[in-house]
């Protein structure tokens, strides 16, 4: 089983907030808030359940728990990708809900100051776009900051009825 | 060390018994809910005293006060009676009961009535 | 009082224990009322009233030994005299309400408050309820009851004194609270017989007046006997005499009781009433109940505990099952690895059978209310149980206890009309309320069905436009949607809030409750007919015997007791019937064919049926075979419910750990076998 790397478990709340946790989609990167993240784990066996919709990949075993995967990429509906050794999977806790969360790789943990914050702008028709809560600015790169709810919003919450 | 059953189909009463006589020094060789397997663990266990309770399921205290004692003659049976069973514990008396002790006792007021019997 | 008793472990029994008492009580009451008469129960609530008694007064809990104590004295008094006219109904009354004290109190206890009920009114109308049957329903007035007692133990003096014969003359004082001082005395002088004579004693009648006790402690107990025995033989058998407190023995010289005290004995008078005759006490055939040791453990800690037999099995298979073994000459290790085996699937089998427990407990609850509705409503529902035994798990039952008081009281309140309404629609006036648990798959279920006057779908579509669940009247929608809509927050059709259902508690908090622990409600109802309620849960929590298959890449497990055979095909005649599902035809019956890759849409599995092997399965009394491409071996699982994100996965019942790690499915059968259609076709 693959080596887990635990994020910060001793930190108080108020050093977590923003804080983000960068992980890339190709070239694209993405933030998502840090006390949403509790560790972040290799590529594990993933077992397969059907009738899920595409991006559910299905449940793994983490020690014991059984905890189901999306795969981000296919969540925002990018072209599938091979796992390979840099393949993480970031465990978030979102409503009570271990979920884990399928990325090319992660990449650092950031402080994004909260007047580089901005909404993203409103482009009509994008599908990814729904899952955007902000954009954030550190230096000339730009962060696509996740809105982790959206993510897994109560309709997806049913699994069956995302598309 | 004296061994003791306890015969009652409270396990609370039982296990406040035991607790008593534990902690003076008697030994609690076995415990009975009623009196069919009070007769049978008398019989097994050979215990030097039983305390009795009177009024239980299936057979009661003084019924089996009587096959035990019917079966050892040298048995110390101790009921355990309630206020209000006076005539009862006189049958216990007159089958062979060794003495009696009336609920709700203290666990000063078991140790030295037992005491009688080590 | 004294240190064992209010520490927690057995103040935990006492509450444990006497809780279980007044469930039982509360059971005896009931049936005894459905049998018509408690007459039959009086023995058992006698006991019941009685250990609780004892147990509350070594509590020090006085309020409840009084009022146990109260109710003993009316059974006692029912039991011995046998009245012939009792009002059981308010009887019964009494009792469940002292019941309901009872349990408050412990519950006061439970949770660390001061338990200061005063039962002083119930235990005063319990007394006129006492003196009242003393009053009229014996035949003889109470004063003269029967008197058995004519046996005394008094031995009257009369022989001269012989020789070699001392007389003796002692006072006695028993500890104090020693209690039943007179019977102490009167077994003092029983022992006495044995090697003395001429007893006489004071006070004269202590035997059989009871209220010579308090003399006793006061006064002391004089004796006066005359036995060959030496001073200090008697003094010896006095010292062994116990709860005996100091005395003074002396011989007699004048050895007489002062004249002044002496007193005739009165053979005559009437016997106290407390001494009334108990020969019968306590040989009372009544059932045993609970009667165990038991102890409460926190749930917290069973749930641990299940975890770790959870990884414990798994670790177990992990070496044992080890790929770097393969191939070593390790007779030694494998004979010790099956002794393991055996010892952790024994553990998971005693872990999970502790945490089940029988509805039964939970069912016979509905059954007082059940009662207590019916009398405050004047309607005649009578409750049937059926299926208490069938099992769950500790954490569910205690979620499906509110939820099932709350349905039993929806279906006698709004549910069952009332007698003269029942009888105008054609109906016994009798309305039947059924609770029935079974097991059904991989689920239990649990069914609330009365007989009354059913669900208006109408009413209810109105309703749900009114509040915006639909638009408009829609005709499309099946009666089960419609009735479900009663399970959505504030929807009520009933105008009028009755005591009983309407304290703000709907059908949506059932609902909720229902579907914290993952179950679900399904209606079902006629119009003027009947309502019926399923819950069904699903066995989250669960050990099975499961049979891994593989199909493709893919590992399923199937639940052992479904499994009817596995057989390959060779030569089986295979078809297709009029709607194109495969078949297979089998010693003259042909069995509908599931192909899992088919199902589970899964790539590079055996395709064609000679290739892998098939597995009948069988629920609801139908069958299907399954085509898989392997099995690979029977063991036992720990079912784990899948994520909740991924709920409803249908012909999927959970999952488990296998013994590399990785995770298998469990097939919910009874899904796959009921999403095929009919079974049977010859």
């Amino acid at each position: 089983m693959a080596e887990a790397l635990e994020v910060f478990p001793d930190s108080e709340e108020d050093t977590l907030s923003g804080k983000y946790l960068t992980f890339s989609l190709g070239s694209e990167v993405y933030g998502i808030e840090i006390r949403y993240v509790t560790e972040i784990i290799g590529m594990h066996t993933i077992t397969e359940v059907p009738d899920l919709p595409e991006h559910v990949r299905g449940i793994i075993n983490l020690r014991g728990r059984i905890i189901p995967v999306i795969d981000v990429r296919l969540r925002f509906r990018k072209p599938p990708r091979e796992y390979n050794d840099r393949t993480c999977i970031i465990v978030v806790d979102i409503k009570g809900m271990a979920i884990g969360l399928i990325v090319d790789t992660v990449a650092e943990v950031l402080a994004i100051a909260e007047q580089d914050i901005v909404c993203p702008p409103q482009v009509n028709g994008a599908y990814q776009q729904r899952f955007i809560k902000s954009i954030g600015k550190v230096g000339d790169d730009i962060k696509l900051i996740l809105d982790s709810d959206q993510l897994l919003s109560d309709g997806e919450m049913a699994g069956l009825d995302g598309f | 060390m004296a061994k003791v059953l306890i015969v009652d189909d409270a396990s609370f009463i039982r296990v406040s018994l035991k607790m008593m006589l534990e902690r003076n020094g008697f030994e609690v060789v076995g415990e009975a809910e009623n009196g069919t397997v009070a007769v049978r663990k008398y019989l097994e266990l050979k215990p030097d005293l039983v305390t009795m309770d009177i009024t239980m399921p299936e057979v009661d205290g003084v019924t089996a006060l009587k096959s035990i004692i019917q079966q050892d003659p040298a048995a110390k049976v101790v009921m355990i009676s309630a206020m209000g069973q006076e005539s009862t514990v006189k049958e216990a008396v007159i089958a062979g009961a060794v003495g009696f002790i009336v609920k709700p006792f203290k666990e000063e007021q078991v140790i030295k009535g037992l005491s009688k019997f080590r | 009082m004294t240190g064992g008793n209010n520490n927690s472990p057995v103040l935990g029994l006492f509450v444990f224990e006497t809780n279980q008492l007044l469930e039982q009580l509360e059971r005896i009451i009931l049936d005894g009322e459905k049998a018509g008469g408690l007459a039959a129960a009086i023995n058992e609530v006698f006991r019941v009233m009685h250990t609780i008694k004892g147990s509350a007064a070594m509590m020090l809990l006085d309020n409840i030994a009084e009022l146990a104590h109260a109710l003993e004295d009316v059974f006692y008094y029912l039991r011995e005299e046998q009245p012939g006219e009792v009002d059981y109904s308010s009887l019964a009354d009494m009792v469940l309400s002292a019941a309901d004290f009872i349990r408050n109190e412990i519950a006061k206890l439970e949770n660390g408050d001061n338990p200061n009920g005063d039962p002083a009114e119930m235990i005063g109308s319990i007394r006129c309820f006492l003196q009242a049957l003393k009053g009229c329903g014996s035949d003889q007035p109470c004063a003269a009851a029967p008197s058995v007692h004519a046996v005394q133990y008094y031995i009257g003096a009369k022989k001269p004194e012989k020789a070699g014969v001392n007389t003796y003359e002692a006072c006695i004082f028993f500890d104090e609270d020693c209690g039943m001082e007179n019977v102490r005395a009167f077994m003092l002088v029983h022992e006495l017989k044995e090697f003395a004579e001429d007893i006489r004693y004071l006070p004269p009648d202590v035997l059989d007046n009871d209220d010579n006790a308090e003399a006793i402690r006061r006064e002391g107990f004089r004796l006066y006997f005359s036995s060959r025995n030496t001073l200090e033989e008697i003094r010896e058998f006095l010292d062994r005499t116990m709860f005996l407190k100091s005395f003074e023995i002396q011989p007699a010289g004048a050895g007489q009781p002062p004249a002044a005290k002496k007193r005739t004995i009165d053979l005559e008078g009437p016997v106290p009433e407390a001494s009334a005759p108990t020969a019968a006490q306590g040989t009372d055939g009544t059932q045993a109940v609970g009667k165990q040791n038991f102890i409460s453990v926190n749930v917290g800690k069973m749930d641990l505990l299940m975890d770790l037999v959870g990884e414990l099995v798994i670790a177990e298979a992990m070496v044992s099952q080890n790929p770097e073994l393969r191939g070593l000459p390790l007779d030694g290790f494998y004979k010790a690895a099956r002794q393991l085996r055996k010892i952790t699937d024994e553990l998971q089998d005693v872990v999970m059978s502790i945490r089940m427990v029988p509805l039964a407990a939970t069912f016979h609850k509905t059954s007082r209310i059940v009662r207590d509705m019916n009398k405050k409503l004047n309607k005649q529902a009578e409750l049937e149980i059926v299926g208490g035994e069938t099992e769950v798990d500790k954490n569910i039952i205690e979620h499906l206890s509110d939820p099932l008081m709350h349905l039993i009281r929806n279906a006698v309140d709004h549910g069952i009309e009332s007698p003269g309404e029942r009888e105008q629609a054609g109906k016994p006036p009798a309305g039947k309320l059924r609770l029935e648990a079974k097991n059904a798959g991989g689920e239990v279920w649990i069914m609330v069905q009365d007989d009354g006057r059913g669900l208006d779908r109408e009413k209810i579509l109105a309703k749900a436009v009114e509040r915006g669940l639909t638009q408009g009247i829609d005709n499309s929608l099946t009666d089960k949607e419609v009735y479900s809509f009663i399970l959505h927050p504030g929807f009520s059709t009933k105008e009028t809030v009755t005591e009983f259902s309407g304290r703000g508690v709907g059908m949506d908090v059932v609902a909720q409750n229902i579907e914290k622990i993952g179950g679900s409600i399904h209606i079902d109802s006629s119009l003027g007919c009947q309502t019926t309620i399923t819950i069904r849960i699903p066995l989250t929590l669960a050990i099975i015997d499961g049979m891994n298959i593989r199909v493709g890449r893919n590992i399923y497990t199937i639940p052992i007791n479904s499994i009817r055979e596995s057989f390959r095909i060779s030569g089986h005649r295979t078809f297709r019937d009029t709607g194109g599902a495969e078949m297979i035809m089998l010693r003259g019956e042909c069995y509908p064919i599931l192909r899992l890759y088919e199902r589970y849409r899964i790539q590079v599995a055996a395709e064609d049926l000679p290739d892998g092997i098939m597995v009948m399965i069988e629920a609801d009394d139908k069958k299907i075979c399954l085509f898989a491409d392997a099995l690979l071996g029977q063991q036992q699982v720990v079912v784990k419910a899948l994520p909740k994100y991924l709920k409803k996965t249908q012909g999927i019942a959970g999952c488990t750990l296998l013994g590399d790690g990785s995770v298998s499915l469990i097939l919910d059968v009874s899904g796959l076998v009921g999403g095929m259609g009919s079974g049977c076709c010859s």
